[in-house]
């Protein structure tokens, strides 16, 4: 695809080919006609979205220039942080709740007057594959409606995929931007940890959360990202974009770029995602670049690795949920212990619940160091075999997910299966990088394939231009459109 | 193998309540989930020593005094408040 949506309509606006109020007007009527299918958005915000629009309007009409992102109609995940809209993590136990300030990306955002159209649906606190753990049902593919829109992002995905919002912002702890932008054919890129504040994001696991951009294409996605990385001093983990902005060296050449592919991150994927990829190294080889192939032998615990350390991080963080300062409390008990007790079971679903059983269990005595110790020191050897890698080549290649996206309803009974799908994206969480998953093609029966490219710590420019070179070697051979949405 | 009462107890830890009907289901689920967990105590590698993620330091700032939220903002998200405080009834 030649032009992202977010560009295409910065020109509308700019050349005055329609105003913002009515580029607005057209993604909410849109909203209205597409989320009954998709349920895609849990909130939709048309008065906040026509008031930035408004402005937004009177600034063309005095002439002034306007920044990329001014007047871009968008969403944010359900667990960003904006005052005085209810953000909820898709959980019941956040029933209500309204944040008294805003996320420092959304203010970042709103900055630039960001027209946001709502909230967008997600696995109940980001903690799923599928968006099927959110407590208002998961949203759809829209490619695809009896399919999900992957997870835990899947409303973003799926309203960008969808176009009932030009842009997003997703969160992604251990793939949960990547996968489902790769189940609904668009881009998303999972910022180095700490180039994105994260002050406002509800915290899942801390040391591996970080917000990104979901776009439909690589210079969007650029775009986003440069709006929102920097340094922020109400996030003590917080380092900022190192260098200058990407969208400068989107385009660079990449003739002489190594481009890695280490073994272990095709094993168990399907047939048809290893010839994309395979399709996708030719591609890179005719643009110059140089194909590196090793192993990386640490990656083989990733997953158990991730999800002791991600559920240890979950079950501290959601201690807070106690039913006195915000959110859901229950109506009947008799002490406070109880009070505290029912309204957290009441009050998070099935999978939240495993996840903390699970954190609370690997960090109780006599199983800390057979577990959460055990964890963090090959979490250590994971970090070091990357750094190993970036020794040998500039980017890495690999699926974003072993498989495309599967029907609703078939992975959730099975937490196993489920977290089997983190497998190619939970490693650079683990690691810190920064990775960006672009469609590179359809499966047989036409469901988008994603590819991800990985790189060094805040070397996102990199993986912002090897990606956009890719997307502009293949162009619409590997994008399409879906049936809904705004049509420009 | 993690058994009902190990459940029951790290329940209790997590101040989460499960139904007796739900307790099967729970054991096995978190079961499963504790073998696939265990699956790195079989890694030959002891792994290396990681205490922070992309060699973070702490960002240390001036202890200034500085306008923060509203106290009644705040509370407008409680269940029940009394005077400037969050409250929790007793009940019997």
């Amino acid at each position: 695809m030649a032009e992202g949506i977010i560009t295409h309509l910065g020109g509308m606006l700019e050349n005055k080919e329609i105003s913002c109020t009515e580029l607005t007007e057209k993604y909410i009527s849109a909203i209205d006609s597409a989320n009954g299918d998709l349920n895609a958005y849990v909130k939709v915000t048309p008065d906040e979205a026509l008031a930035a629009a408004k402005t937004v309007d009177e600034k063309i009409a005095k002439g002034e220039k306007l920044d990329p992102l001014e007047g871009i109609p968008m969403t944010l995940k359900d667990n960003i942080s904006t005052k005085g809209i209810e953000t909820t993590c898709c959980s019941k136990i956040l029933e209500g709740y309204k944040p008294i300030y805003d996320a420092t990306v959304w203010s970042a955002l709103k900055a630039k007057n960001a027209v946001l159209l709502g909230k967008t649906n997600m696995d109940e606190f980001a903690m799923g594959s599928s968006c099927e753990t959110s407590y208002f049902g998961g949203a759809a593919n829209p490619h695809d409606i009896t399919r999900v829109a992957g997870g835990s992002s899947g409303g973003v995905a799926s309203a960008v995929g969808g176009n009932i919002a030009a842009y997003g912002l997703g969160s992604d702890t251990g793939g949960s931007i990547r996968q489902p932008a790769s189940f609904c054919g668009i881009v998303g890129l999972k910022p180095t940890y700490g180039a994105v504040s994260r002050f406002g994001l509800i915290a899942y696991a801390s040391s591996f959360d970080q917000i990104g951009p979901v776009t439909t294409t690589v210079e969007d996605a650029a775009i986003v990202y440069d709006a929102i990385s920097g340094y922020d001093k109400m996030d003590s983990t917080s380092q900022g974009r190192k260098g200058e902005p990407t969208v400068a060296s989107l385009k660079n050449d990449i003739k002489g770029m190594k481009i890695g592919i280490a073994d272990e991150y095709l094993d168990g994927v399907s047939d048809e995602i290893r010839t994309a990829i395979e399709k996708a190294c030719s591609v890179y080889e005719s643009l110059g670049a140089q194909i590196v192939r090793f192993k990386l032998p640490s990656l083989k615990y990733a997953l158990p690795v991730y999800y002791i350390l991600a559920c240890a991080e979950a079950s501290s963080n959601l201690g807070r949920y106690d039913g006195i300062r915000y959110g859901y409390r229950t109506s009947n008990y008799k002490d406070i212990n109880e009070m505290v007790c029912k309204t957290r079971s009441e009050g998070f679903g099935a999978e939240v619940k495993r996840r903390i059983l699970l954190g609370t269990y690997v960090l109780s005595a006599g199983y800390y160091d057979a577990y959460y110790k055990k964890a963090q020191n090959l979490r250590g050897s994971i970090v070091s075999a990357f750094k190993n890698a970036f020794g040998s080549c500039d980017v890495i290649l690999a699926p974003t997910v072993p498989n495309t996206a599967f029907k609703k309803g078939s992975a959730i009974s099975d937490p196993i299966q489920t977290y089997l799908t983190d497998i190619c994206t939970v490693p650079v969480n683990i690691a810190g990088l920064p990775g960006i998953s672009i469609p590179c093609g359809f499966d047989g029966e036409g469901m988008p394939i994603g590819m991800q490219l990985i790189g060094d710590t805040f070397c996102e420019s990199t993986i912002l231009n090897a990606a956009w070179q890719y997307e502009n070697a293949v162009g619409a051979e590997v994008f399409r459109s879906s049936s809904y949405g705004v049509k420009l | 193998m993690v058994t009902r009462d190990d459940v029951i107890n790290i329940a209790r830890l997590s101040k989460l309540y499960i139904a007796e009907e739900e307790l099967d289901d729970m054991t096995k689920a978190m079961g499963d989930i504790v073998k696939f967990a265990d699956t790195i105590n079989n890694a030959s590698e002891e792994g290396v020593e990681f205490d922070n993620i992309n060699n973070l330091r702490n960002a240390f700032r001036e202890d200034e005094i500085v306008p923060s939220y509203d106290r009644d903002e705040i509370l407008k998200n409680a269940n029940d408040i009394d005077e400037g405080h969050f409250l929790v009834r007793k009940r019997v």
